[in-house]
């Protein structure tokens, strides 16, 4: 496995980011997503919610359509359609030679074009188009074969050539499990965890009312009552990237680094969307710190398992920046393990920033930061 | 005789979780302690190993799980719904074996995730020690990304802890309680600032001997085609120093009695 033999570098990215009161991710009873640790319950936002995020904020930072993936269950579908596009065939015709095409893979067992895989497949625009490459030459011939002797034309080595080259980078990043097609499984090169508040915090309840504009003069009612869970965290933020996993995925070192890049921006910008027009929740991060390290990623949650106090006016945010700091150079000093590299944002002041200055180097802006990160890694 | 040698790693983290094949498809469970199939696939992936490798001398290895802290249960309520807005498959098969679509049509299907939050764990491994001195090389250097026994769990520093000579049991009895500082704290408060200078702590030990058979140990990791087959554990507590002061005992006859007060 070319893992094994590829230079290892891992990518840490740590983030914290205060947000109002706010439900970015809520359980069944409506209210925001929480845990314990250290002992303390904590607000929560789940690796599942941030990862969806991330992948949206992939088409607004113009990554554009034919690097990202699809993920439906009507791939025959959509390999008709783009046969017919590219040859002169009909769509019966189109549809027969797509259906041949990934037959082999055991992925759609019928040739009628109506017919759905029987999971969600995730794979890339490019992939389609390099197996719609394996019958654009010859289409009108194969198009004459009959249904033995189409189905002889094609191996399942071709259609997992095209579908296990040239990923689109969020299926190099995410990955993708077929269960019963194991041979085009891809391993994720990025890792998410749960976002958690540094310090503990009370789940909250909003109680509304809603007036009636038209309502009678002599009623008193409400219109419309509720109650909204929410809460107010600084919350520390985790994700990993295995660079050698993503340079095996995609094939391409260059791409690779690209990737990792669009990952990192992805990650830190996104912002889980619920409730958002009620508590318009979105800020920015007041602190991204980035490693990397070719022995293990390191995260620095334990910087927190003591909860975080905010005394007197400090807030949540400076203290957190600080224990973040403390952690990564404990890390650093007593076991022996500094990184190959660090970079930081922040916004930070005064003593906050000498601590961090220590731990990470001088801050840069986030696209200076991005810009030193792609050169360490192509380095 | 060739010697043996024994792994000792942490597993710590905020939230973990140990598929315990029970898993359906709106509930995804955890055990109460890391599985033997967890464990065991964790270090592969360290190794850099694919799924459809042979186990070879990872199937050998002898495990033991000494449960520091419990930890508690954190159930995650969970939603899946398909992107593109169609509704979502019901259990009925059509004719020709493909799930119809749910009717009146479902578009989100709620699940749940069960995950241990606040945990330690130490867990020791032994095996041949020239295999041991390279797991403990690829678990301090993995090649891929690791998690506890799920993806968005990731482990804390540190996940190594030592690579020795002793044998499986005394590996695991030497190793300092994991609990940190704030834990201890915390365990303090919990156990009404009880102060022991020792506690037991439960341990699950591989013993073809022993009187419990687990359905974890692995056989293939095959996405889909994943097999275990059955252990026999024994399981036995472990005496741990807690570093704890206990407060000194009361002299007798000084007794706490509130009713003497009262000349009764």
């Amino acid at each position: 496995m070319s893992t094994r033999l590829t230079r290892r570098r891992f990518i840490d990215v740590h983030v914290l980011q205060t947000v109002p009161p706010s439900n970015l991710n809520r359980d069944d009873a409506g209210a925001p997503k929480e845990a314990s640790y250290g002992g303390v319950r904590r607000p929560r936002a789940s690796s599942q919610a941030w990862k969806r995020a991330t992948r949206i904020a992939f088409s607004a930072l113009g990554i554009s359509e034919d690097q990202l993936g699809t993920r439906t269950k009507q791939i025959a579908d959509h390999l008709a359609s783009r046969i017919a596009a590219r040859t002169s065939l009909d769509d019966a015709s189109a549809a027969r030679l797509a259906a041949a095409v990934i037959a082999p893979l055991g992925i759609t067992a019928s040739k009628n074009k109506e017919e759905e895989s029987a999971y969600l497949l995730f794979y890339g625009n490019k992939q389609i188009e390099q197996l719609v490459d394996l019958v654009a030459d010859r289409a009108a011939d194969l198009a004459a074969l009959d249904d033995k002797q189409l189905a002889a034309e094609f191996t399942s080595a071709q259609a997992r050539t095209a579908l296990m080259t040239g990923h689109p980078i969020d299926v190099a990043l995410f990955g993708r499990m077929v269960a019963n097609v194991p041979d085009i499984d891809v391993n994720a090169a990025c890792q998410v965890a749960h976002a958690i508040a540094t310090h503990g915090a009370e789940l909250e309840f909003d109680f509304y009312t809603a007036v009636d504009d038209r309502q009678a003069a002599d009623s008193k009612g409400a219109g419309m009552m509720g109650r909204i869970g929410f809460n107010s965290a600084t919350f520390y933020r985790y994700g990993a990237v295995a660079l050698h996993q993503l340079e095996a995925n995609l094939t391409d070192p260059a791409a690779a680094v690209k990737a990792a890049s669009a990952f990192v921006s992805a990650f830190v910008r996104s912002m889980p969307t619920g409730y958002g027009n009620s508590f318009a929740h979105r800020t920015m991060p007041q602190l991204v710190a980035i490693s990397v390290r070719e022995d293990q990623p390191v995260n620095l949650v334990t910087a927190f398992e003591k909860p975080i106090t905010a005394y007197g006016s400090t807030g949540y945010a400076a203290p957190s920046a600080a224990a973040l700091a403390a952690e990564q150079h404990t890390i650093a000093t007593t076991w022996g393990a500094p990184a190959l590299w660090t970079g930081v944002t922040h916004s930070f002041t005064d003593t906050t920033a000498k601590a961090l200055d220590e731990a990470f180097g001088q801050p840069l802006t986030f696209p200076d930061m991005l810009n030193a990160l792609t050169a360490e890694l192509t380095r | 005789m060739t010697t043996t040698a024994t792994l000792l790693l942490r597993l710590a983290a905020p939230l973990q979780s140990w598929g315990d094949h029970r898993a359906v498809l709106d509930a995804r469970h955890t055990a109460a302690q890391p599985t033997k199939s967890g464990v065991i696939g964790l270090l592969a992936a360290a190794l850099g190993r694919d799924r459809d490798e042979p186990l070879g001398q990872l199937a050998d290895l002898t495990m033991g799980v000494r449960v520091d802290l419990p930890g508690t249960l954190l159930r995650d309520y969970h939603t899946v719904s398909d992107h593109r807005g169609v509704p979502l498959l019901s259990a009925n098969l059509t004719a020709k074996g493909r799930q119809k679509p749910t009717s009146k049509p479902r578009y989100i299907q709620p699940t749940e995730r069960f995950y241990l939050q606040d945990a330690a764990f130490l867990v020791g491994v032994n095996g041949p020690a020239d295999f041991m001195k390279d797991l403990t090389a690829a678990a301090k250097a993995p090649a891929c990304l690791l998690s506890l026994g799920r993806r968005s769990c990731p482990p804390t520093y540190p996940f190594v802890l030592s690579l020795t000579d002793s044998p499986l049991i005394e590996a695991l009895t030497e190793q300092d309680w994991l609990a940190s500082p704030h834990a201890r704290t915390v365990w303090q408060r919990r156990n009404h600032s009880a102060a022991p200078a020792a506690i037991d702590v439960p341990a699950t030990i591989d013993d073809p001997d022993g009187d419990t058979v687990l359905g974890d140990q692995p056989t293939s990791y095959l996405l889909g085609r994943n097999r275990h087959t059955t252990r026999r554990v024994t399981h036995r507590l472990i005496t741990l120093s807690t570093g704890f002061t206990p407060a000194p005992d009361t002299p007798a006859g000084e007794e706490h009695d509130p009713l003497a007060l009262l000349g009764w």
